[in-house]
């Protein structure tokens, strides 16, 4: 029944092969210009580290028009530079296929999926087709914990710069880390490692047809490996330059599918995350150093901009997604004197009620809960405000001291997650501890 | 001339007996008819109200965004509206079978007409309800995504919306009651029309600048601009 998941011409493809041990996925749409590189990475990674192992790369594409699959079919390794220390007992494989389905990194993914099921691989290793840092040892960062150490989730662990990922830093690493207690510093990194048994698991799965097929994959995926009790951990990748994702694309979208995601997955796995309390860390592989990063700038008054007119006109659906107190803590940041924006701050507490009170809406509004994700972005973007003024004369350890402590905050407040699931909002509202008054204004 | 007198007066008592006795027992049948479903219609809603929690309903109609609809503080609760629909609906049968009982043709039209009418009227409520609903999520789905978008006077553009989608309702829901459907489907294309040319002319001169500032800063962010960076963050 879940052939239908594959294109006409791949099961020849995947018969010709017939078993591999490695699968690497390379989901693309339009990326000719960067995907050779990645493929290359790919296919040194593969020859110089796991040369007894056959390797099959896998380019799942969304209908490029830009050469994206030539550029996959034709890269080529000049291994006799790679310097290796044993040849390989086999080439690797390349094949490109078309996915079906919602377009998406999702479908994406469920192609690569089902094909690495299908030849029996060991491990199997996604990553992104834009990455200008991949390095052949990506791929034996990722794959080496599941061969060769028993894990079944890799997650990546990347240096970026301190404005870079702040769905990350602000929503989804706090989020995820205090339900399910489990520090995966990326949780929607986007380049994995996988088992078998975990990619049988997710082939298995019947929700690829929601935001899953879209950005809420990389989320999805890691959710499923720490709420269901597989072993995971983390590697050292170093930096995460990639391509700038398309200017045009809809933040509110994005939001609402990686968020909307996290929220969905709340449900599902209440009885996992409800009783969890702290968290603790996730073993790291890899030898963590510092690197160079592509700068990033922000412009503060259009994020605020953005979030005084979202309190102006969005109040009515913040007071179906906010309790009474939070939404009033928002709203006196909003009202003050637009003078002082160079001072602006969110609590780290407002903020984690903000997303928790969101979280127990979701829950009790399905009709709604498009709006309700989507209305956060104001909220969002002055989250990111007042984090960009907050550390913009940090260095890179300091912000991530800082983000530590909003993680710590979100667990700290998870009671009242857990009481405002249940229902028990009343009894909560006393707990929460906004400072009203020592809240500066926009 | 007495007797003349007295013929018209036993016939006026006779006529008026007649009557008494035609009228004043359907009459007070009528009125024990309408206390008895008075009462019982008091009884019901009371037990109701006691007896049924209402959870799964009361779940339906938060979800579903009709409670907030129906009730702005969006407290209303299921079981008081089972109880209120079934205290009209047996004053209602009370008030008919108390008409029934004088067995004339006008209260049998009205009767007659009730019956016929109750099944219109209930589509053209649920007609009305799902209406309203639809224009008060389209109307949100207009106004998250203009703020989003950073679209001018975002507020006005969900409520012209909404009111356009509501209005829409009212003209399916009068055609089905054949309640002036011509009124109410000539004032919707005067309205729409209307509303086509207003923001038009709103586009067109009023709201210029903020077309203009709008495309501008649209314009700013193209590929290399700070704004960029938000999008980076996957």
């Amino acid at each position: 029944m879940t052939d239908r998941i594959l294109p006409e011409d791949a099961l020849p493809a995947i018969d010709a092969i017939g078993a591999a041990d490695i699968v690497i996925g390379i989901p693309s749409y339009n990326n000719s210009r960067t995907i050779g590189h990645v493929v290359r990475a790919a296919q040194a990674g593969l020859a110089k580290y796991f040369p007894k192992f056959t390797g099959v790369i896998i380019n799942s594409d969304g209908g490029s028009k830009d050469g994206t699959r030539e550029a996959v079919l034709s890269a080529s390794v000049d291994y006799s530079r790679l310097l290796m220390v044993s040849t390989p007992l086999s080439g690797v494989h390349r094949l490109s296929f078309p996915y079906h389905g919602i377009p998406g990194k999702g479908s994406a993914f469920r192609l690569v999926f089902r094909i690495a099921q299908l030849l029996g691989a060991k491990a199997c290793a996604v990553v992104d087709s834009d990455l200008r840092s991949i390095t052949p040892e990506w791929i034996d960062l990722l794959v080496r914990p599941v061969l060769h150490a028993g894990y079944d989730f890799v997650a990546p662990y990347y240096h970026r710069h301190k404005y870079d990922g702040t769905i990350t830093n602000s929503i989804v690493y706090p989020l995820t880390r205090a339900l399910y207690g489990k520090r995966i510093r990326q949780p929607i990194g986007g380049d994995f490692g996988c088992s078998s048994a975990l990619v049988s698991r997710y082939i298995a799965r019947e929700d690829w047809e929601t935001d899953v097929a879209r950005y809420g994959i990389d989320i999805w995926m890691t959710t499923v490996a720490v709420a269901e009790g597989f072993k995971v951990c983390q590697s050292f990748l170093g930096a995460k330059l990639h391509d700038a994702k398309d200017p045009g694309a809809d933040l509110s979208a994005m939001l609402q599918q990686v968020v909307g995601s996290v929220y969905s997955l709340m449900r599902e796995y209440e009885s996992v995350w409800i009783t969890r309390q702290s968290s603790e860390p996730v073993d790291l592989f890899g030898f963590p150093f510092d690197v160079g990063l592509d700068p990033i700038d922000v412009n503060i008054e259009r994020l605020l901009t953005a979030f005084r007119r979202g309190c102006e006109d969005l109040a009515d659906i913040w007071a179906i997604a906010l309790r009474p107190d939070t939404l009033r803590a928002v709203r006196n940041l909003a009202s003050s004197s637009p003078s002082t924006s160079k001072s602006f701050h969110i609590e780290d507490s407002l903020w984690a009620q903000v997303v928790f009170d969101l979280a127990c809406s979701h829950k009790r509004k399905p009709l709604e809960r498009g709006h309700l994700v989507r209305s956060l972005t104001p909220l969002y973007l002055a989250r990111v405000a007042s984090f960009v003024i907050e550390t913009k004369e940090m260095f890179a350890a300091q912000v991530e001291d800082r983000i530590e402590q909003l993680c710590l905050r979100f667990e700290n407040q998870k009671p009242s997650l857990v009481a405002g699931w249940c229902g028990e909002d009343s009894a909560t509202a006393q707990e929460f501890e906004v400072s009203h008054d020592s809240a500066p204004g926009v | 001339m007495i007797r003349l007198l007295q013929e018209i007066f036993e016939k006026a008592l006779a006529r008026l007996g007649q009557h008494l006795t035609t009228y004043v027992p359907p009459l007070m049948v009528a009125v024990v008819i309408l206390l008895a479903a008075y009462l019982v219609a008091k009884v019901v809603r009371w037990l109701i109200l006691k007896a049924v929690k209402g959870i799964s309903l009361d779940r339906f109609l938060r979800e579903s965004g009709l409670s907030s609809m129906l009730d702005q503080s969006g407290r209303m609760r299921s079981a008081s509206l089972v109880a209120a629909v079934a205290y009209w609906a047996i004053l209602g049968v009370g008030l008919l079978t108390a008409l029934d009982v004088f067995d004339t043709k006008l209260t049998s039209q009205i009767i007659e007409s009730t019956v016929f009418l109750f099944p219109k009227l209930l589509t053209a409520a649920a007609i009305l309800v799902a209406g309203f609903w639809l224009a008060q999520y389209l109307s949100r789905s207009v106004l998250v995504w203009a703020v989003n978008e950073n679209i001018p006077l975002a507020r006005r553009l969900a409520a012209v919306v909404k009111v356009i989608v509501g209005f829409v309702a009212v003209v399916i829901a009068a055609d089905m009651l054949s309640f002036a459907s011509q009124v109410f489907f000539a004032a919707f294309v005067i309205f729409a029309g209307a509303v086509a040319l207003a923001t038009g002319l709103a586009v067109g001169f009023g709201v210029r600048g903020a077309v203009q500032r709008f495309l501008l800063q649209q314009g700013e962010r193209q590929p290399g601009e700070q704004e960029k960076s938000l999008f980076d963050h996957l």
